[in-house]
Protein backbone atom coordinates (compact mmCIF):
# COMPACT_ATOMS: atom_id res chain seq x y z
CA UNK A 1 0.00 0.00 0.00
CA UNK A 2 1.25 3.59 -0.61
CA UNK A 3 0.74 5.92 2.64
CA UNK A 4 0.66 9.55 2.71
CA UNK A 5 1.33 11.32 6.54
CA UNK A 6 0.30 14.30 6.91
CA UNK A 7 2.83 15.34 9.48
CA UNK A 8 5.98 17.58 10.91
CA UNK A 9 8.93 15.77 10.99
CA UNK A 10 12.51 16.62 11.69
CA UNK A 11 14.59 18.89 10.92
CA UNK A 12 11.08 20.88 11.32
CA UNK A 13 10.71 21.34 14.88
CA UNK A 14 7.10 21.34 15.35
CA UNK A 15 5.22 19.44 17.54
CA UNK A 16 5.29 15.95 17.39
CA UNK A 17 7.91 15.90 14.67
CA UNK A 18 10.02 13.34 16.97
CA UNK A 19 6.68 11.06 16.73
CA UNK A 20 7.28 11.14 13.25
CA UNK A 21 10.75 10.67 12.79
CA UNK A 22 10.62 7.11 15.00
CA UNK A 23 7.38 6.20 13.27
CA UNK A 24 8.44 6.67 9.87
CA UNK A 25 11.90 5.18 10.79
CA UNK A 26 10.00 2.05 11.44
CA UNK A 27 7.02 2.48 8.50
CA UNK A 28 10.11 2.46 5.91
CA UNK A 29 11.39 -1.27 6.92
CA UNK A 30 7.89 -2.83 6.70
CA UNK A 31 8.33 -3.45 3.04
CA UNK A 32 6.58 -6.74 2.82
CA UNK A 33 2.94 -4.11 3.30
CA UNK A 34 4.30 -0.79 2.33
CA UNK A 35 5.39 0.75 -1.02
CA UNK A 36 5.85 4.01 -0.79
CA UNK A 37 5.50 6.66 1.69
CA UNK A 38 4.57 10.31 1.03
CA UNK A 39 5.18 12.57 3.98
CA UNK A 40 2.95 15.89 3.49
CA UNK A 41 5.05 17.94 5.89
CA UNK A 42 5.41 21.74 6.99
CA UNK A 43 7.00 23.75 5.21
CA UNK A 44 10.61 24.93 6.51
CA UNK A 45 12.18 28.13 7.09
CA UNK A 46 14.58 29.55 4.28
CA UNK A 47 17.37 27.74 3.61
CA UNK A 48 16.41 24.54 5.20
CA UNK A 49 15.08 21.74 3.47
CA UNK A 50 14.19 18.13 4.06
CA UNK A 51 17.02 15.57 3.60
CA UNK A 52 15.95 13.31 1.01
CA UNK A 53 18.10 10.44 2.51
CA UNK A 54 17.00 6.86 0.89
CA UNK A 55 17.93 3.42 1.27
CA UNK A 56 17.97 0.74 -1.14
CA UNK A 57 16.50 -1.93 0.74
CA UNK A 58 13.45 0.22 2.43
CA UNK A 59 10.16 1.67 1.57
CA UNK A 60 11.04 4.37 -0.78
CA UNK A 61 10.02 8.36 1.54
CA UNK A 62 8.89 11.06 -0.49
CA UNK A 63 8.96 14.64 1.21
CA UNK A 64 5.94 16.89 0.31
CA UNK A 65 6.15 20.23 1.96
CA UNK A 66 2.71 21.85 1.79
CA UNK A 67 1.68 23.63 4.95
CA UNK A 68 2.92 26.40 7.08
CA UNK A 69 1.78 26.75 10.66
CA UNK A 70 -0.80 29.61 11.11
CA UNK A 71 -1.67 29.54 7.38
CA UNK A 72 -5.26 29.95 6.54
CA UNK A 73 -5.04 27.60 3.44
CA UNK A 74 -3.52 24.66 4.31
CA UNK A 75 -6.54 22.57 3.45
CA UNK A 76 -6.14 23.35 0.49
CA UNK A 77 -2.78 23.05 -0.02
CA UNK A 78 -2.91 19.21 1.64
CA UNK A 79 -5.90 17.87 -0.82
CA UNK A 80 -4.13 19.16 -3.58
CA UNK A 81 -1.07 17.34 -2.87
CA UNK A 82 -3.20 14.44 -1.79
CA UNK A 83 -4.48 14.32 -5.09
CA UNK A 84 -1.55 14.40 -6.76
CA UNK A 85 0.01 11.98 -4.90
CA UNK A 86 -3.40 9.44 -4.65
CA UNK A 87 -1.95 7.51 -2.09
CA UNK A 88 -3.96 4.52 -0.78
CA UNK A 89 -3.93 5.95 2.74
CA UNK A 90 -3.91 9.28 4.49
CA UNK A 91 -2.40 9.12 7.74
CA UNK A 92 -2.29 12.76 9.97
CA UNK A 93 -0.54 12.62 12.97
CA UNK A 94 -1.93 15.71 15.39
CA UNK A 95 -3.00 17.59 18.11
CA UNK A 96 -5.29 20.57 18.43
CA UNK A 97 -2.79 22.80 17.73
CA UNK A 98 -1.14 21.02 15.06
CA UNK A 99 -1.86 23.74 12.45
CA UNK A 100 -1.25 26.88 14.42
CA UNK A 101 -1.68 28.49 17.65
CA UNK A 102 -4.24 30.89 16.19
CA UNK A 103 -8.16 29.73 16.23
CA UNK A 104 -8.72 30.22 12.62
CA UNK A 105 -6.07 28.61 11.35
CA UNK A 106 -5.90 25.85 13.81
CA UNK A 107 -9.40 25.22 12.98
CA UNK A 108 -9.10 24.78 9.05
CA UNK A 109 -6.26 23.00 9.49
CA UNK A 110 -8.46 20.69 11.60
CA UNK A 111 -11.12 20.21 9.10
CA UNK A 112 -8.58 18.74 6.16
CA UNK A 113 -9.19 15.11 7.51
CA UNK A 114 -12.91 15.72 6.61
CA UNK A 115 -12.53 17.43 3.72
CA UNK A 116 -10.56 14.35 2.56
CA UNK A 117 -13.11 11.85 3.48
CA UNK A 118 -15.65 14.09 0.99
CA UNK A 119 -13.17 13.88 -1.75
CA UNK A 120 -13.13 10.03 -1.37
CA UNK A 121 -10.06 9.15 0.56
CA UNK A 122 -9.20 6.25 3.10
CA UNK A 123 -8.26 8.68 5.97
CA UNK A 124 -6.89 7.80 9.95
CA UNK A 125 -6.59 10.27 12.26
CA UNK A 126 -3.84 9.67 14.95
CA UNK A 127 -5.25 12.08 17.37
CA UNK A 128 -2.75 12.85 20.50
CA UNK A 129 -5.07 15.18 22.70
CA UNK A 130 -8.63 15.53 23.04
CA UNK A 131 -9.90 18.64 24.31
CA UNK A 132 -11.92 17.18 26.94
CA UNK A 133 -8.32 16.30 28.64
CA UNK A 134 -6.98 19.76 28.12
CA UNK A 135 -5.76 22.03 30.52
CA UNK A 136 -6.42 25.25 27.98
CA UNK A 137 -4.85 27.92 30.35
CA UNK A 138 -1.62 25.54 31.27
CA UNK A 139 -1.46 25.08 27.25
CA UNK A 140 -1.33 28.57 26.54
CA UNK A 141 -5.14 29.14 25.34
CA UNK A 142 -8.10 30.94 27.06
CA UNK A 143 -7.27 33.49 29.56
CA UNK A 144 -11.07 34.07 30.76
CA UNK A 145 -13.88 31.33 31.56
CA UNK A 146 -16.08 33.07 28.54
CA UNK A 147 -13.31 32.24 26.15
CA UNK A 148 -12.23 29.09 27.75
CA UNK A 149 -16.20 27.77 27.06
CA UNK A 150 -15.99 29.33 23.41
CA UNK A 151 -12.51 27.80 22.60
CA UNK A 152 -14.54 24.03 24.20
CA UNK A 153 -17.71 24.72 22.04
CA UNK A 154 -15.66 25.08 18.81
CA UNK A 155 -12.99 22.11 20.29
CA UNK A 156 -16.35 19.63 20.45
CA UNK A 157 -17.57 20.65 17.24
CA UNK A 158 -14.40 19.99 15.43
CA UNK A 159 -13.82 16.59 17.31
CA UNK A 160 -16.89 15.75 15.23
CA UNK A 161 -15.44 16.93 12.08
CA UNK A 162 -12.07 14.80 13.06
CA UNK A 163 -14.57 11.95 14.42
CA UNK A 164 -15.77 11.69 10.45
CA UNK A 165 -12.52 10.18 9.24
CA UNK A 166 -12.19 5.81 8.64
CA UNK A 167 -10.65 5.82 11.91
CA UNK A 168 -9.27 8.13 14.79
CA UNK A 169 -6.50 6.86 16.64
CA UNK A 170 -5.94 7.77 20.29
CA UNK A 171 -2.59 6.68 22.84
CA UNK A 172 -4.62 6.90 26.13
CA UNK A 173 -7.70 4.70 26.99
CA UNK A 174 -9.56 6.81 28.65
CA UNK A 175 -9.31 9.30 25.16
CA UNK A 176 -11.36 5.97 23.64
CA UNK A 177 -13.79 6.14 26.54
CA UNK A 178 -14.88 9.82 26.30
CA UNK A 179 -15.06 9.75 22.59
CA UNK A 180 -17.10 7.06 22.59
CA UNK A 181 -19.57 7.95 25.11
CA UNK A 182 -19.38 11.69 24.37
CA UNK A 183 -19.81 11.09 20.55
CA UNK A 184 -21.05 8.31 20.32
CA UNK A 185 -18.43 7.57 18.13
CA UNK A 186 -17.26 3.33 16.86
CA UNK A 187 -14.34 4.39 14.80
CA UNK A 188 -12.00 5.32 17.52
CA UNK A 189 -9.38 2.71 18.59
CA UNK A 190 -6.35 2.88 20.66
CA UNK A 191 -3.03 2.70 19.26
CA UNK A 192 -0.71 2.99 22.29
CA UNK A 193 2.58 5.50 21.78
CA UNK A 194 4.78 2.84 21.84
CA UNK A 195 9.00 2.95 22.60
CA UNK A 196 11.23 4.26 20.78
CA UNK A 197 14.18 2.39 21.32
CA UNK A 198 14.60 -0.72 19.43
CA UNK A 199 14.46 -3.63 22.01
CA UNK A 200 17.46 -4.83 23.49
CA UNK A 201 18.47 -8.13 24.94
CA UNK A 202 19.64 -6.73 28.15
CA UNK A 203 18.79 -3.61 29.78
CA UNK A 204 21.00 -0.79 29.74
CA UNK A 205 22.27 0.57 33.29
CA UNK A 206 19.93 1.93 35.44
CA UNK A 207 22.66 2.88 37.86
CA UNK A 208 24.47 5.28 36.24
CA UNK A 209 27.11 6.61 38.78
CA UNK A 210 28.57 9.50 38.79
CA UNK A 211 26.78 12.64 40.65
CA UNK A 212 22.80 12.39 41.66
CA UNK A 213 21.08 13.84 37.97
CA UNK A 214 18.12 14.76 38.23
CA UNK A 215 16.83 15.01 34.06
CA UNK A 216 13.82 16.59 32.25
CA UNK A 217 13.26 16.32 28.63
CA UNK A 218 10.90 18.40 26.53
CA UNK A 219 9.39 21.32 25.31
CA UNK A 220 8.68 23.53 28.12
CA UNK A 221 6.48 26.77 29.46
CA UNK A 222 3.51 25.52 28.76
CA UNK A 223 1.76 22.67 30.47
CA UNK A 224 5.30 21.23 30.68
CA UNK A 225 6.69 23.96 33.43
CA UNK A 226 10.43 23.00 35.21
CA UNK A 227 10.12 26.11 38.12
CA UNK A 228 8.59 23.53 40.36
CA UNK A 229 11.00 21.07 39.45
CA UNK A 230 13.85 23.90 40.41
CA UNK A 231 12.34 24.77 43.81
CA UNK A 232 12.43 20.91 44.72
CA UNK A 233 16.01 20.82 43.55
CA UNK A 234 16.84 23.60 45.39
CA UNK A 235 15.19 21.79 48.36
CA UNK A 236 17.46 18.43 47.44
CA UNK A 237 20.42 20.20 47.33
CA UNK A 238 20.70 20.48 51.13
CA UNK A 239 20.98 17.15 51.81
CA UNK A 240 22.74 16.00 47.93
CA UNK A 241 25.08 19.32 47.51
CA UNK A 242 26.77 17.66 44.26
CA UNK A 243 23.13 16.87 42.76
CA UNK A 244 22.70 17.87 39.18
CA UNK A 245 19.60 19.05 37.76
CA UNK A 246 19.39 18.93 33.63
CA UNK A 247 16.70 20.78 31.99
CA UNK A 248 16.96 19.18 28.41
CA UNK A 249 14.99 20.94 25.55
CA UNK A 250 13.44 24.26 24.49
CA UNK A 251 10.75 26.84 25.02
CA UNK A 252 7.55 25.24 23.59
CA UNK A 253 6.18 27.31 20.20
CA UNK A 254 3.20 28.59 22.71
CA UNK A 255 5.91 29.83 24.84
CA UNK A 256 9.12 31.87 23.29
CA UNK A 257 11.40 33.08 26.02
CA UNK A 258 10.46 30.73 28.84
CA UNK A 259 13.58 28.94 29.95
CA UNK A 260 15.38 32.21 29.69
CA UNK A 261 12.99 33.76 32.23
CA UNK A 262 13.44 30.30 35.11
CA UNK A 263 17.38 31.30 34.33
CA UNK A 264 16.76 34.78 35.82
CA UNK A 265 14.55 33.81 38.29
CA UNK A 266 16.75 30.81 39.82
CA UNK A 267 19.72 32.26 38.88
CA UNK A 268 21.20 31.95 42.72
CA UNK A 269 19.95 27.96 42.21
CA UNK A 270 23.28 25.91 41.80
CA UNK A 271 24.28 23.13 39.76
CA UNK A 272 21.34 23.54 37.03
CA UNK A 273 22.33 22.97 33.47
CA UNK A 274 20.24 23.87 30.18
CA UNK A 275 21.07 21.67 27.18
CA UNK A 276 18.92 23.75 24.92
CA UNK A 277 17.88 21.64 22.04
CA UNK A 278 19.20 18.17 21.90
CA UNK A 279 19.90 16.65 18.48
CA UNK A 280 19.08 13.01 18.04
CA UNK A 281 22.89 11.62 18.59
CA UNK A 282 22.57 13.58 22.06
CA UNK A 283 19.58 11.57 23.36
CA UNK A 284 21.40 8.47 24.86
CA UNK A 285 23.83 10.25 26.82
CA UNK A 286 21.13 12.70 28.20
CA UNK A 287 19.28 9.96 29.26
CA UNK A 288 21.74 7.93 30.37
CA UNK A 289 22.98 10.06 32.84
CA UNK A 290 20.47 10.55 34.60
CA UNK A 291 19.48 8.87 37.98
CA UNK A 292 15.83 9.75 37.68
CA UNK A 293 13.56 11.71 34.68
CA UNK A 294 11.70 13.87 36.47
CA UNK A 295 7.77 15.18 34.70
CA UNK A 296 6.47 18.61 35.96
CA UNK A 297 3.71 18.98 34.00
CA UNK A 298 0.77 20.84 35.28
CA UNK A 299 -1.80 18.79 33.09
CA UNK A 300 -1.20 16.40 30.26
CA UNK A 301 -2.01 16.41 26.88
CA UNK A 302 -1.38 13.28 25.39
CA UNK A 303 0.54 9.66 26.15
CA UNK A 304 4.67 10.93 26.72
CA UNK A 305 6.84 10.22 24.31
CA UNK A 306 9.62 10.96 27.19
CA UNK A 307 8.09 8.86 29.55
CA UNK A 308 8.71 5.88 26.77
CA UNK A 309 12.11 7.23 26.22
CA UNK A 310 12.82 7.19 29.86
CA UNK A 311 11.47 3.19 30.05
CA UNK A 312 13.49 2.90 26.81
CA UNK A 313 16.40 3.77 28.86
CA UNK A 314 16.01 1.56 32.01
CA UNK A 315 15.54 4.93 33.97
CA UNK A 316 13.41 5.52 37.31
CA UNK A 317 10.59 8.23 37.14
CA UNK A 318 8.76 11.09 39.04
CA UNK A 319 5.09 11.62 37.43
CA UNK A 320 2.66 14.17 38.72
CA UNK A 321 -0.47 12.25 40.21
CA UNK A 322 -2.41 13.01 37.25
CA UNK A 323 -4.96 11.04 35.60
CA UNK A 324 -3.63 10.78 32.30
CA UNK A 325 -0.26 9.26 33.69
CA UNK A 326 -1.99 6.93 36.13
CA UNK A 327 -3.71 5.30 33.58
CA UNK A 328 -0.62 4.67 31.12
CA UNK A 329 0.84 3.08 34.20
CA UNK A 330 -1.53 0.71 34.80
CA UNK A 331 -2.40 -0.16 30.85
CA UNK A 332 1.44 -0.15 29.80
CA UNK A 333 2.95 -1.83 32.96
CA UNK A 334 5.23 1.08 33.72
CA UNK A 335 5.87 2.08 37.40
CA UNK A 336 6.72 5.40 38.98
CA UNK A 337 7.12 8.16 41.91
CA UNK A 338 3.83 9.99 42.49
CA UNK A 339 4.03 13.89 43.41
CA UNK A 340 1.41 16.07 43.83
CA UNK A 341 1.38 18.42 40.53
CA UNK A 342 1.60 21.68 42.67
CA UNK A 343 4.07 20.98 45.21
CA UNK A 344 7.96 21.22 45.54
CA UNK A 345 8.29 19.42 48.77
CA UNK A 346 5.97 16.47 47.26
CA UNK A 347 8.55 16.67 44.50
CA UNK A 348 11.79 16.75 46.20
CA UNK A 349 9.95 13.92 48.35
CA UNK A 350 9.74 11.74 45.38
CA UNK A 351 13.07 12.25 44.06
CA UNK A 352 14.44 11.58 47.52
CA UNK A 353 12.48 8.22 47.50
CA UNK A 354 14.17 7.04 44.60
CA UNK A 355 18.16 8.90 44.82
CA UNK A 356 18.28 7.44 48.47
CA UNK A 357 16.81 4.19 48.01
CA UNK A 358 19.53 1.92 45.02
CA UNK A 359 16.78 -0.68 45.13
CA UNK A 360 13.78 1.12 44.44
CA UNK A 361 15.98 3.31 41.71
CA UNK A 362 16.48 -0.35 39.86
CA UNK A 363 13.06 -1.85 40.48
CA UNK A 364 11.58 0.82 38.45
CA UNK A 365 14.13 1.31 35.98
CA UNK A 366 13.61 -2.04 35.40
CA UNK A 367 9.85 -2.27 35.14
CA UNK A 368 9.83 0.76 32.81
CA UNK A 369 12.57 -1.06 30.45
CA UNK A 370 10.61 -3.86 30.25
CA UNK A 371 7.40 -1.82 29.90
CA UNK A 372 8.67 0.27 27.14
CA UNK A 373 10.54 -2.86 25.43
CA UNK A 374 6.88 -4.76 25.40
CA UNK A 375 5.67 -2.50 22.73
CA UNK A 376 8.16 -0.77 20.73
CA UNK A 377 7.11 1.73 18.30
CA UNK A 378 7.88 -0.38 15.13
CA UNK A 379 5.11 -3.20 16.28
CA UNK A 380 2.64 -0.04 17.12
CA UNK A 381 3.43 0.82 13.29
CA UNK A 382 2.50 -3.20 12.52
CA UNK A 383 -0.83 -2.22 14.57
CA UNK A 384 -1.71 0.35 12.21
CA UNK A 385 -0.68 -1.62 8.96
CA UNK A 386 -3.21 -4.02 9.99
CA UNK A 387 -5.91 -2.01 11.11
CA UNK A 388 -4.75 0.13 7.31
CA UNK A 389 -5.38 -3.68 5.48
CA UNK A 390 -8.69 -3.61 7.13
CA UNK A 391 -9.44 -0.06 5.96
CA UNK A 392 -8.95 -1.39 2.24
CA UNK A 393 -10.60 -4.45 2.10
CA UNK A 394 -13.88 -2.09 3.03
CA UNK A 395 -15.91 -1.28 -0.08
CA UNK B 1 -10.36 -48.67 -17.19
CA UNK B 2 -8.11 -48.59 -13.92
CA UNK B 3 -9.27 -46.19 -10.79
CA UNK B 4 -7.70 -43.27 -11.25
CA UNK B 5 -6.22 -42.19 -8.29
CA UNK B 6 -5.48 -38.42 -7.32
CA UNK B 7 -4.83 -38.18 -3.72
CA UNK B 8 -3.99 -34.59 -1.87
CA UNK B 9 -2.58 -33.48 1.18
CA UNK B 10 -2.73 -30.77 3.44
CA UNK B 11 -0.98 -30.10 6.23
CA UNK B 12 -1.44 -27.32 8.37
CA UNK B 13 -0.01 -26.88 11.35
CA UNK B 14 -1.98 -25.66 14.19
CA UNK B 15 -0.67 -24.27 17.80
CA UNK B 16 -3.09 -24.13 20.61
CA UNK B 17 -1.78 -22.32 23.46
CA UNK B 18 -4.05 -22.15 26.07
CA UNK B 19 -2.95 -19.10 28.53
CA UNK B 20 -3.62 -18.62 32.73
CA UNK B 21 -3.03 -15.77 34.62
CA UNK B 22 -1.67 -12.19 33.61
CA UNK B 23 -0.32 -11.22 30.37
CA UNK B 24 1.55 -8.28 31.08
CA UNK B 25 4.87 -6.92 30.28
CA UNK B 26 6.70 -8.99 32.51
CA UNK B 27 5.17 -12.25 31.04
CA UNK B 28 4.94 -11.45 27.50
CA UNK B 29 8.25 -12.26 26.61
CA UNK B 30 8.10 -15.87 27.76
CA UNK B 31 4.77 -16.40 25.37
CA UNK B 32 6.81 -14.52 22.34
CA UNK B 33 9.77 -17.01 22.80
CA UNK B 34 6.90 -19.49 22.87
CA UNK B 35 5.61 -18.62 19.76
CA UNK B 36 8.76 -17.76 18.33
CA UNK B 37 9.87 -21.15 18.21
CA UNK B 38 6.47 -22.57 16.96
CA UNK B 39 6.44 -20.21 13.66
CA UNK B 40 10.14 -21.28 13.31
CA UNK B 41 9.08 -25.03 13.14
CA UNK B 42 6.83 -24.42 10.61
CA UNK B 43 3.53 -23.85 12.37
CA UNK B 44 1.05 -20.75 10.69
CA UNK B 45 -1.84 -21.06 12.19
CA UNK B 46 -2.52 -20.14 15.99
CA UNK B 47 -4.74 -20.95 18.76
CA UNK B 48 -4.88 -19.01 21.93
CA UNK B 49 -7.38 -20.29 24.30
CA UNK B 50 -7.43 -16.71 26.58
CA UNK B 51 -10.49 -17.96 28.59
CA UNK B 52 -8.76 -18.40 32.39
CA UNK B 53 -6.36 -15.07 31.38
CA UNK B 54 -7.05 -12.60 34.24
CA UNK B 55 -5.60 -9.51 32.31
CA UNK B 56 -4.07 -8.02 29.17
CA UNK B 57 -1.79 -5.49 28.49
CA UNK B 58 -1.01 -3.72 25.68
CA UNK B 59 2.69 -5.78 25.73
CA UNK B 60 1.00 -8.80 26.30
CA UNK B 61 -1.51 -7.71 23.07
CA UNK B 62 1.69 -6.70 21.11
CA UNK B 63 2.78 -10.54 21.31
CA UNK B 64 -0.70 -11.70 19.90
CA UNK B 65 -0.74 -9.26 17.32
CA UNK B 66 3.23 -9.99 15.89
CA UNK B 67 2.07 -13.68 15.81
CA UNK B 68 -1.16 -12.80 13.53
CA UNK B 69 1.38 -10.87 11.13
CA UNK B 70 3.75 -13.58 10.97
CA UNK B 71 1.07 -15.65 10.70
CA UNK B 72 -0.73 -14.01 7.82
CA UNK B 73 2.57 -13.37 5.88
CA UNK B 74 2.47 -17.33 5.58
CA UNK B 75 -1.31 -17.42 4.88
CA UNK B 76 -2.12 -18.72 7.75
CA UNK B 77 -4.34 -16.73 10.74
CA UNK B 78 -4.85 -16.52 14.42
CA UNK B 79 -7.95 -17.04 16.26
CA UNK B 80 -8.86 -16.34 20.06
CA UNK B 81 -11.12 -18.20 22.27
CA UNK B 82 -12.37 -14.91 24.26
CA UNK B 83 -11.51 -14.31 27.68
CA UNK B 84 -13.89 -14.80 30.70
CA UNK B 85 -12.47 -11.32 32.74
CA UNK B 86 -13.35 -7.93 31.48
CA UNK B 87 -9.22 -7.00 32.25
CA UNK B 88 -8.54 -9.10 29.77
CA UNK B 89 -11.03 -8.34 26.97
CA UNK B 90 -10.81 -4.55 27.80
CA UNK B 91 -7.38 -3.99 25.58
CA UNK B 92 -8.50 -6.05 22.93
CA UNK B 93 -12.21 -3.73 22.51
CA UNK B 94 -10.04 -0.45 23.13
CA UNK B 95 -7.62 -1.05 20.42
CA UNK B 96 -10.63 -2.57 17.85
CA UNK B 97 -8.50 -5.84 17.08
CA UNK B 98 -11.94 -7.98 18.35
CA UNK B 99 -12.80 -6.91 15.03
CA UNK B 100 -9.38 -8.27 13.75
CA UNK B 101 -8.89 -11.72 15.40
CA UNK B 102 -11.29 -14.51 14.75
CA UNK B 103 -12.56 -15.85 17.75
CA UNK B 104 -14.25 -18.96 18.32
CA UNK B 105 -15.77 -21.26 20.89
CA UNK B 106 -13.44 -23.45 23.57
CA UNK B 107 -14.64 -26.53 21.98
CA UNK B 108 -14.02 -25.48 18.58
CA UNK B 109 -9.98 -25.76 19.25
CA UNK B 110 -9.63 -29.32 18.46
CA UNK B 111 -11.95 -30.68 15.42
CA UNK B 112 -13.99 -32.98 16.09
CA UNK B 113 -14.78 -36.80 14.85
CA UNK B 114 -11.57 -37.87 14.53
Amino acid sequence: MRIAIVTTHPPSKGSLNEYAYHFVRFLKTKTEMVEEIILLLDELPEGQQYSPEQNQAQVPVRSVPCWQFNALDNSFRIRKAVREADPDIVLFNIQFASFGDKKVPATLGLLTPWLLKLDGQKVVVLLHNIMETVNLKSAGFGNNPILEAVIRLFGNIITRFILKADWVAVTIPKYVEILESKYGAQNVLLAPHGSFEEPTETAPSTMPGGKPTVMTFGKFGTYKTVDLLVEAHAVLLKKHPDMRLVIAGTDSPNAAGYLQGVRDRYSHVPNVEYTGYVAEGDVPRIFGEAWVVAFPYTSTTGSSGVLHQAGGYGKAVVLPNLGDFAELVLEEGYDAEFFEPTSADSLAASIAKVIDNPERQREIGLRNYAAANGLPITEVVDWYLIHFEELLKRK
Amino acid sequence: MSLEINPTEQIIKIAAISLKGRLDAFEAPALRKTCDEYIANGFDHFVFDLTDVAMIDSAGLAVLVSVLKRARQKNGDVRLVWPREEAASRILKLTKFDQVFVSIEKSEIVPKGF
